[in-house]
Order: C-alpha cells, then sequence, then structure tokens
C-alpha cells in the first residue's frame, strides 16, 4: 500500500527533483487532446517517472506530455484516448481515496506515493491505476528516449555521424 | 547524388526483347547487369513504383525531427508478433485501419519504409500462418535487407550425400566460387578472413569492427572450435570506383534503428548496384507499375513468347514480347506466375510438368536465442557502438564433422550489442524515477544478444498453390500456403536455445533471458526453394543453369531454385547463380540454342 512507502523509500525512487517538482508545471501549453488539467497531470506524472537529475534534464524539459497529448489527439482508434481518460481519472480516485484530494492538489510526496502503488505488480498489474502505468510509462519512455534531452544530453549517443573509420576493435 | 544518366526509354510493345525480366530485386537486378552487359536487349517489369529512395529512407533523419518519431500514420497498423499466432491469413481481413502491414513495420522507424513495401490489404493471401514480408517497388526487399551476405559451401550443395536426406544440389562450390567472386568484386562485401570450409570467404573489404562484449565472446568461442566474425555485410565499406551511384560507407550508425536501407547506397540495393548501371548501357529498358500475370506462350515451339502484365495504376492490359523471360519476382511470387500461366500446351502451370513448382518450399528458422548483460560493462562512459553496418555471426557448428544431434542440418547466429540510438532496455528496467533513469543510462551498453537462424528442411508436403476464390486487388488469384515446420525444425529450436545459453555462460555473460519459442513461419524473409534446381526432370523444376527443364527460354533466377535452405542468408548465392545462368543464358542465345 501506498502509505507503508517510507520517505527514504521516496527519496530513493523519485530523489530530490522530483520531490520539488511544483503542480501545474506546463500550464503555457495549450493541449489538443487532453483537458489543461489533465495535460498538467500527465506532464507531471511523466516528471515523475523520468525525472530531471545532476545528468540531464527530465521530461517535463523534453516536452513529453505534449508529444503524449499530440499523439492522443489523432489516434485512430477511439479505445486509446479513452483509456488514457480514464486512466487519468483512476489516479484522481486513488488520490482522493488516500488523501482525500484530487492527484494535482495532493501534496508532492503523497503523489509520488500514489505513483509508486500504481508501479507495483509491473509486470502483472492488477489494479485500473496499474495497468494505466504500465501505458503512461512506455509513452514516457518512447517520447523521452526519442526527444533531442533523451537522445543527446542523457544518453549521449554519439552516432548519426560520419566517420572515416569503424568504431571498436579490429579482429586479428 | 546521381541519377541514371539515361532515362529509359518507353517500352516497346511491337519490339521482341532478347529478355524479358519479371521482378528488380537481387535476381532481376543481377539478371538486367549481366545480360546487358552482354548486349543484349533487355526489358525489365517491376509490378511496384520507382521510389526516390533517399528522400524514404531519410538515413539520417533525428527521430525527434519527424511528426511522429518515425512511427507510422495513425490510420496505419503493422501486424504484431501475436496477431501472426493467434489469427490466420489474410491478416488484413476484418480490421478497420486504412492500411495493414506486415511485421517488418512493427518496429523502429517504419514510417520510412512504408512505401516500399506492400499494403497487406491490396495483397492477401491465405491458407497457413505465415509472415510473409514483400517489397514492391523498383530494387524490392533489397531496399531494405539486412545485408548479413554469406557464402554457401558443399556442406549445403551435397549436404544430402553427407546425411542421406533431400537432394544434393547439381552444382558445386567449384561451379559457384568464380561468379561469387564477381558478386563480391562488383557489389562490394565487408567481412574478416577466417578460412572456414563451411562458411567460405568472400573477397573482404574492410570489415566492421567488434564491441568489447564481442570480442569476449569470440575469444570464448574460439576456445570452444566455434567462430564468431564481425558481420560480413554486403556493403562497400572502401568503396567502388566503376560505380558512381554507390558512396563507401562512412560508419553513421543507427544501420539498426529503422527497418533498414541506407540511403547513400553503401549497403547493396538493386536499383543502385544493378540497375542504374544497366540502364547506363543502353541496353536496359524498364517498366514499373508492371504486374505480370502470366507467362505467353508458342504453341508451336512450346517456348515462352513473352509476358503479360497489367498496369498496376490503369488496370490496362499489356503484352510485351521475348526471345527469353527470366522470372525474378521473388520465391512465392515466381511460383504464384508460373502456376497462374495456365495453357494447352502447360495445363498445370509453365514449367510444371514435374508437378514441383511452389513445393519444396523453405526458409530459415528464427526465434531461439539469448540475451544476456556483461557486468563490467556496466556506468562505463558511453561509446559508439551502431557505427557499423552490423555487429557479429557466428558461424554454424553442428553436423559438420558428422552427425552430433537429434535433428539434421545446421544454424548459425546473427547478434549485436552495446549502445543504440534508442536504449531497449527502458521499457525492460522496471520502477521509475530517479534510479530508474540512471539504471536505464549506466545498463545501456552493456546487453549483448543473439538470435538463431536454422536451416529448415526442404518437404515437397511444404508448398503453395493457388486459392481457387481469392484475389488480390488487381483479380489476380492469390496464393494460398500449406507449410509448416516439422520435427526436425523443432529439435533444431531446442538446440539453438540450449547451445546459445551455454556459450553466454561460457564467456561470462550473465543470461537475462534465453527465449525458447519458434517465430511463425515466414519471419525469416528468406523463402527459397519453390521451383528447386535439379538434373532430374520429374524431380525438379529448373536444370542448373536455371532453366526450365522443359521450357529452355524461361529462367527462374530468384531465390525459387534453392534446393536447399543452408542456414546461411541466401541473397549472395541468388545474385552468384544468376550471374552464372545469365553468361550461359548469353552463351546460348549467341549460339542459338535457345
Amino acid at each position: 500500500m501506498a502509505q507503508e512507502i517510507n520517505r527514504r523509500e521516496l527519496i530513493r525512487i523519485g530523489a530530490g527533483a522530483a520531490l520539488a517538482s511544483q503542480a501545474g508545471l506546463a500550464a503555457s501549453v495549450r493541449p489538443r487532446f487532453f483537458t489543461p488539467a489533465e495535460f498538467t497531470m500527465v506532464d507531471d506524472l511523466a516528471e515523475l517517472i523520468i525525472p530531471a537529475d545532476s545528468h540531464s534534464p527530465g521530461a517535463h524539459a523534453a516536452n513529453v506530455a505534449e508529444y503524449i497529448d499530440a499523439r492522443l489527439a489523432e489516434a485512430f482508434e477511439p479505445q486509446q484516448q479513452e483509456r488514457w481518460r480514464a486512466g487519468l481519472q483512476a489516479v484522481d480516485a486513488l488520490s482522493n481515496k488516500l488523501y482525500g484530494r484530487a492527484f494535482l492538489e495532493a501534496r508532492p510526496e503523497d503523489r509520488l506515493a500514489l505513483l509508486a502503488s500504481m508501479a507495483e505488480n509491473e509486470k502483472h498489474p492488477k489494479t485500473p491505476g496499474q495497468v494505466f502505468f504500465g501505458e503512461l510509462k512506455a509513452a514516457t519512455i518512447h517520447a523521452y528516449y526519442t526527444s533531442k534531452i533523451g537522445i543527446h544530453q542523457e544518453m549521449e549517443y554519439k552516432g548519426n555521424t560520419l566517420l572515416q573509420e569503424f568504431v571498436g576493435y579490429e579482429v586479428k | 547524388m546521381f541519377l541514371p544518366s539515361e532515362k529509359s526509354g518507353e517500352v516497346d510493345l511491337q519490339k521482341t526483347y532478347d529478355a524479358i525480366i519479371v521482378g528488380s530485386g537481387a535476381g532481376g537486378g543481377m539478371a538486367a547487369h549481366v545480360l546487358t552487359s552482354h548486349g543484349l536487349q533487355v526489358l525489365l517489369l517491376e509490378a511496384g513504383r520507382k521510389l526516390n529512395i533517399n528522400q524514404e529512407l531519410k538515413s539520417m533523419q533525428w527521430p525527434y525531427d519527424h511528426p511522429r518519431r518515425g512511427d507510422l500514420p495513425p490510420d496505419s497498423h503493422a501486424l504484431s508478433r501475436n496477431e501472426y499466432t493467434i489469427r490466420k491469413p489474410p491478416y488484413a481481413q476484418g480490421t478497420s485501419y486504412r492500411h495493414v502491414y506486415s511485421y517488418i513495420l512493427d518496429g523502429s522507424g517504419p514510417d520510412y519504409a512504408k512505401d516500399i513495401v506492400v499494403d497487406e490489404k491490396d495483397h492477401p493471401y491465405t491458407g497457413t500462418e505465415y509472415a510473409w514480408v514483400r517489397a514492391r517497388c523498383l530494387g524490392g526487399k533489397t531496399n531494405i535487407w539486412g545485408r548479413l551476405a554469406l557464402r554457401l559451401s558443399d556442406y549445403d550443395f551435397k549436404a544430402a550425400s553427407r546425411d542421406g536426406y533431400g537432394e544434393d544440389w547439381p552444382i558445386s562450390y567449384a561451379d559457384i566460387a568464380p561468379y561469387y567472386d564477381k558478386v563480391d568484386l562488383y557489389l562490394g562485401i565487408s567481412g574478416h578472413q577466417e578460412n572456414l570450409p563451411y562458411l567460405p570467404d568472400s573477397l573482404f573489404q574492410r570489415a566492421v569492427r567488434l564491441t568489447t562484449a564481442e570480442v569476449q565472446l569470440r575469444a570464448s568461442l574460439a576456445k570452444m572450435g566455434r567462430v564468431l566474425t564481425p558481420y560480413r555485410a554486403g556493403v562497400t565499406t572502401d568503396g567502388l570506383k566503376h560505380n558512381k551511384y554507390r558512396s563507401r560507407c562512412y560508419g553513421r550508425g543507427a544501420c539498426d534503428r529503422r527497418v533498414g536501407g541506407c540511403d547513400i547506397h553503401a549497403a547493396f540495393d538493386s536499383p543502385t548496384g544493378l540497375i542504374f548501371p544497366a540502364l547506363d548501357t543502353g541496353n536496359l529498358t524498364l517498366r514499373t507499375n508492371a504486374t505480370v500475370h502470366e507467362v505467353t506462350v508458342d504453341k508451336n515451339t512450346g517456348k515462352a513468347s513473352g509476358v503479360s502484365f497489367i498496369d498496376t495504376g490503369s488496370g490496362k492490359i499489356y503484352s510485351a514480347k521475348g526471345r527469353t523471360v527470366l522470372l525474378a519476382a521473388s520465391t512465392l511470387e515466381s511460383a504464384r506466375l508460373m502456376l497462374l500461366s495456365t495453357s494447352t500446351v502447360y495445363p498445370n502451370g509453365i514449367g510444371n510438368s514435374s508437378g514441383h513448382v511452389g513445393h519444396n518450399f523453405c526458409e530459415h528458422l528464427m526465434g531461439p536465442g539469448v540475451h544476456g548483460l556483461v557486468k563490467e560493462l556496466v556506468g562505463k562512459p558511453r561509446t559508439l557502438d551502431d557505427g557499423r553496418p552490423g555487429a557479429f555471426y557466428l558461424a554454424r557448428f553442428r553436423n559438420l564433422a558428422e552427425r552430433q544431434s537429434k535433428f539434421i542440418r545446421g544454424y548459425g547466429f546473427e547478434g549485436d550489442s552495446g549502445t543504440t540510438m534508442f536504449p531497449d532496455n527502458a521499457f525492460s528496467t522496471p520502477g521509475f524515477g530517479a534510479e530508474y533513469k540512471k539504471n536505464v543510462r549506466d545498463y545501456a551498453g552493456a546487453f549483448i544478444g543473439m538470435g538463431g537462424f536454422g536451416e529448415v528442411l526442404a518437404r515437397y508436403e511444404n508448398y503453395v498453390d493457388l486459392d481457387p476464390q481469392a484475389k488480390d486487388r488487381w483479380g489476380i488469384p492469390v496464393l494460398r500456403f500449406h507449410y509448416r515446420f516439422g520435427d526436425n525444425e523443432k529439435k533444431m529450436a531446442e538446440d539453438m536455445a540450449d547451445s546459445a545459453r551455454e556459450m553466454f555462460e561460457q564467456a561470462g555473460i550473465e543470461i537475462l533471458e534465453v527465449n525458447r519459442e519458434i517465430l511463425t513461419e515466414g519471419y525469416s524473409i528468406h523463402e527459397l526453394g519453390t521451383s528447386r534446381m535439379g538434373a532430374d526432370p520429374k524431380k525438379s523444376v529448373v536444370n542448373q543453369f536455371q532453366q526450365c527443364h522443359e521450357v529452355k527460354n524461361l529462367l527462374v533466377v530468384d531465390g525459387s531454385t534453392h534446393v536447399s535452405a543452408s542456414c546461411q542468408n541466401p541473397t549472395w548465392t541468388i545474385m552468384a547463380l544468376c550471374w552464372r545462368s545469365c553468361d550461359h543464358l548469353a552463351d546460348e542465345l549467341k549460339k542459338g540454342n535457345v
């Protein structure tokens, strides 16, 4: 249960940067599919999944929520949009149940604890929140690691450039 | 980038060409090259479009510069691995998507290849489960091939004599070796000389290099008497002075981040490697959007007289005349075309008096493999590991000296290690947050994996025929599959998984996953054998020069004529055989024997 995750554990999984994050990071973006509140939730959740750290900026700076929103806006299967809407509602429902307030109004450490409870049973998710975590995480990963920040700053990818010689060890 | 200086002339339907070639992939391109170089007048027909491949592939575009990071448009769908196991063909039936593509687009960057592969909606097939990947455009599958270019040896050509199963090829390695050399020199191939009798060396250009993990595995395998060699890539790494359409490889990397393809054409593709130079001779006429649906017959002589084709766009039907016809439409499409070409002379289809057309269909078994971690590499500074056209190949080791296993024939492994542009471990790393992010980063360069490619035995019972009802978008009857892996394949797959694990363990690589599951039939995209060659007209379709036994001016020059699949990737062998046959054909035409 979320309440059983202690603060040390929270710091381990979230680090300071995520705890310090403020709800409503991305108020300036006009989403195409999400409502402004939903967009802010996705932005916050994505930043909790891949936070800024001393190595590189996180999902918020990489505009992950914006990318997810754009893809959902043009989704061919209506079920995909419905899944996301229902998933975000499940997050709010869980937050209301545990903390008596919507996700965006919850304290940063409560939001983190809530996500931790959603991340339980990752391989065999049971609750609607846990199922939604899988979709949220996969979309965040896809958007983040294909972004400029993800490729160049976080992963320091060195390829896609012209080389005169192959890199590595020559076979003798 | 150069384009062919000689614009292809309009096809002349009154003229009788020396040769009509059907299909423009590895076989058709090679036939065009060889026959035009002999001064013959050649008409090349391709069912698909001529694409501006440089613009299609955009090899160096960053994911974030593409609106969907390389993904397909929302109304398009690529079949997943699972869909092939829970449904039966035709796979596009009953879907709401506007376009459906084979599994090959179910990976990264599919948007770049969606114009190259066929839309399953237009090109249905029926029968048993089969993951059929088709490319209809100038160059066919060579535009996106995996580039592994291997030779066969007498361990393959004379396999039946060695283990008693099936038929020997009517040729030996000595017959084809000079033609492998010609292909190597004309197209360029990268690799490292290993002196293995069962995997002969090519005339190699500069080899790719290995990563730390691969060096470790190579050294460990050497102690077991097995060989891991740098990927033998059909890629020119030193350049080709005689070809102005192709650049040498610049190790730009990310070769594997998409379906494939190389917009500087360092990787061989049929248009720049073969067809554009053939156009420059002035002897080649190219007609795209020409779906050939029948080989026509001269009823007096029994010879092929040309072909009928449908304009892919307008649907209008045309005929073209040729002294010879060469089929290179792909192993399955060439068989389909022969079965479609029925006449009073050839009621079972042209070239099919043996009843073997469509039969002895074989390919490579895929699925089993291993994924591991080299712990020493975790957290090490980032290196450039994918700046090469391929990583490594692990040569066959089973049933070489004597029969050592519960199955016959053998398998090799293709593998890869190190950092790629997208860290695949992001999906398998559990959790979230700062620790998750660091784990993905630290582990990204420390993985190594490989998957087997095994010989599927050629069996008469594995075949394709024409579906009596189903037709494609152009009204042409489609293929119906009757094809299943057998007991030998299942036993081989078990051994592949076991040996993969053993080799990684011996090398001190931590095993993360051993995959034991066989992928759906067809996954290898190495379909072979539907018009096998042989000396006996009762048991084979073509002779050693790929001429139909009963129709000497009809040749089949694609993968159809493989007698057995071997475990080596077929493209280089298709081209070497085709070169040999076309040299012979040119000679026979001069002598008036055809």
